[in-house]
């Protein structure tokens, strides 16, 4: 583990030696830097992305590094969503573990550190932040994760699709969250929806009794449910126990989320997200699904499996760039390498592919709860709109 | 009108647990002077011990909730005699201690994610009723919060104003050196009200644990509400600390009746600043 993990914290403390020289030619170990939920109400996100990152880097090394140079994370932790602590990670990775490669996390840390991501230009991708506000503030932010405004739309769409007019929709008061609600009343207003309820309570809240009482009193056809885990499964769990029995479609559903509404609440939920699902003719797929299943005893989500993928990307960058020759460690090289031809192998299958925006468009899967477990009724195809 | 039936059950039934929460700090706050900020981290070790007294040991609730409140009360007197006393003996100013309270409130937090994980611990086996009231919904869980709330300050007003030890927390909490020159014991009354506060704290922890679960994070709220519950109620009075708690659960819930619930979290807050200003000392504790 201490090979793997450079402990970025710990070099600050102890072990900040001279700054490496700017334009370094070959450095001894290609060190990717991600800064991720280690602690505080949402630490089940960072564990399972440093543990698909973790994968992909064992994988590699493996099989002899990037062309003979081994790869390293250093991990910082924005405390679930602390911008400051987000801030204070990355100028950790850029000054102490040297990183030009950084994998972020959630919306709000994502959105604070691209400042410095521009002006320092260091390579950032964001496999877990869903936020509309990403988009554009650094040349060199690209997110593998479908941003929420893509999910909402597909969210209000399956609403469309299942015949409801009436759409009661609750998250969190953050940023995510109203960027969400924002996206859903322009969608449901161009398919001549209603929303007849928007609540938002303090993101870590425990005590979501009144948003409940007023989605209750606005009698919609469906809910549409924001949070992400664990608040997902407390609005289920609150909706259900205040006699609702509208169907709920989230965006994100772990079973954690199961756990705290129950298994009996939780049936018939239906989600649409991101979707990992190891196929027969996914061969990179089965090999994480294989690994991580083996290492952690679980089955991967996507979350896992968007790290693994980033640091995949993050390789095949390096390898792209360094064929060039010069300088080639650096955030500005690894983005010309990724413009130059933006479609990667995915841990999805197939090949994805960026667009101009920095996002991989990926198609939505709708899930379904039935009985704890996460059930594939269908894809839908992506939409912006 | 529906509506606003059922913000009032909820705000009834949360100001319940508020006022709960808030007479268990307000019994320590008031008595000793330390600002107990690890009250919120004791209420939630309680709920993970209760956690695992029942999903591990398979006891019974009753069984676990009786001895997470003598957890928590071993739990608050080692705190106030391992970290507080010696602050307090060698002089040291009330910011210290106060700054010991939040560093013993992260220790405690932080151990308990090692020990326990972070994952959400839950009884899912544990059902309770809900119950329609018209068109109003309430849970078991709702009522029992009131019940419980009521049944502990009936029991808190009645040991302090008939018992002996309670006597003693009151003269304490009134003049502490007049007390002291009559022969009362302060350091054991102070060990009193940390025992007593802290079981307190883990009858509320009961009750979440049954409601939503436990976290590591929910020792924060805990002790941000019977922090605001005691400074509205006045600084001293127990009864103070309930009508605290309650006006701050009423407020929360019914002052959304009309505004959007993204301002639920400001409105504590508000509370707060309006009473201040109006009575700085607390509604009960006289101007």
């Amino acid at each position: 583990m201490s090979r793997r993990i450079f402990l970025a914290s710990a070099l600050a403390a102890g072990l900040i030696g001279p700054v490496l020289p700017a334009h370094a030619q070959q450095p001894d170990v290609y060190r990717i830097g991600a800064i991720l939920s280690m602690s505080g109400s949402a630490p089940h996100y960072g564990t399972v992305m440093s543990r698909g990152a973790l994968i992909a880097i064992d994988e590699i090394n493996a099989a002899g590094g990037v062309d003979g140079t081994k790869l390293e994370l250093a991990i910082e932790d924005h405390k679930s969503g602390n911008t400051q602590a987000a801030v204070a990670g990355m100028n950790r990775l850029i000054t102490v573990a040297q990183s030009p490669a950084v994998m972020s996390s959630f919306s709000g840390p994502t959105v604070a550190i691209a400042p410095i991501s521009k002006e320092k230009e260091v390579f950032v991708i964001n496999g877990g932040g869903v936020s509309l506000r990403m988009i554009g503030v650094s040349p060199y932010m690209f997110h593998n994760r479908s941003l929420a405004t893509d999910l909402a739309a597909a969210a209000v769409h399956r609403a469309q699709a299942r015949g409801f007019k009436r759409i009661a929709q609750i998250a969190g008061k953050s940023e995510f969250g109203d960027s969400v609600i924002a996206a859903s009343y322009e969608v449901a207003k161009k398919l001549g929806l209603e929303i007849v309820a928007a609540e938002q309570f303090a993101t870590d809240a425990t005590n979501i009794d009144t948003q409940v009482a007023k989605l209750r009193a606005s009698r919609p056809d469906v809910v549409l449910n924001w949070p992400t885990t664990p608040q997902a499964g407390l609005v289920v769990k609150r909706v259900r126990e205040m006699g609702m029995s509208q169907p709920v479609i989230s965006m994100e559903w772990t079973g954690e989320d199961t756990k705290i509404a129950g298994v009996a609440n939780s049936n018939g939920v239906e989600v649409a997200t991101d979707y990992f699902s190891p196929t027969a003719d996914n061969a990179m797929g089965q090999r994480f699904y294989n690994e991580y299943k083996q290492r952690h005893g679980e089955d991967p989500d996507f979350y896992a499996a968007n790290y693994y993928e980033g640091v995949h990307v993050i390789a095949e960058l390096i390898r792209r760039a360094k064929i060039k020759g010069g300088n080639y460690w650096n955030g500005a090289r690894l983005t010309e390498a990724l413009w130059e031809d933006p479609s990667f192998a995915s841990v999805y299958g197939g090949k994805m592919t960026f667009q101009k925006n920095g996002v991989a468009l990926k198609r939505v899967a709708i899930l379904e709860v039935a009985d704890g477990q996460l059930k594939l009724k269908e894809f839908m195809a992506a939409r912006t709109e | 009108m529906d509506l606003i039936l059922q913000l009032l059950a909820n705000g009834i039934s949360n100001g319940s647990q508020y006022a709960l929460l808030g007479i268990g700090f307000g019994l320590i706050f008031g008595t000793t002077g330390i600002v107990h900020f690890a009250y919120g981290p004791v209420f939630a070790a309680s709920a993970y011990v209760m956690w695992w007294l029942i999903a591990a040991l398979g006891l019974p609730f009753p069984v676990a909730v009786v001895l997470g409140m003598a957890f928590a009360a071993g739990f608050g007197v080692l705190a106030y005699l391992v970290i507080y006393e010696p602050l307090v003996e060698r002089g040291s100013p009330s910011f210290v201690v106060l700054v010991a309270s939040l560093g013993l409130f992260i220790v405690i937090a932080n151990t308990l994610a090692i020990v326990f994980g972070t994952d959400a611990k839950t009884l899912p086996d544990f059902s309770y009723g809900i119950y329609f009231l018209g068109d109003v919904v309430v849970t078991g869980v709702q009522i029992a919060q009131v019940l419980v709330f009521m049944a502990v300050a009936l029991a808190l007003s009645a040991f302090l104003k008939y018992g002996t030890w309670g006597s003693a927390i009151r003269a304490v909490t009134d003049n502490v050196d007049m007390a002291r020159i009559v022969g009362i014991d302060t350091r054991k009354v102070a060990i009193v009200v940390f025992a007593i506060g802290s079981m307190i704290s883990a009858i509320a922890a009961a009750n979440l644990l049954v409601r939503e679960g436990a976290s590591t994070h929910i020792g924060f709220f805990a002790v941000f509400y019977a922090f605001i519950a005691v400074v509205v109620g006045g600084v001293g009075s127990i009864r103070g600390a309930a009508i605290g708690g309650l006006l701050l659960g009423l407020v929360e819930s019914t002052g959304m009746w009309k505004l959007p619930t993204e301002w639920q979290s400001t409105i504590a807050f508000l509370v707060l600043f309006v009473v201040m200003l109006w009575r700085p000392t607390g509604l009960l504790r006289g101007n």
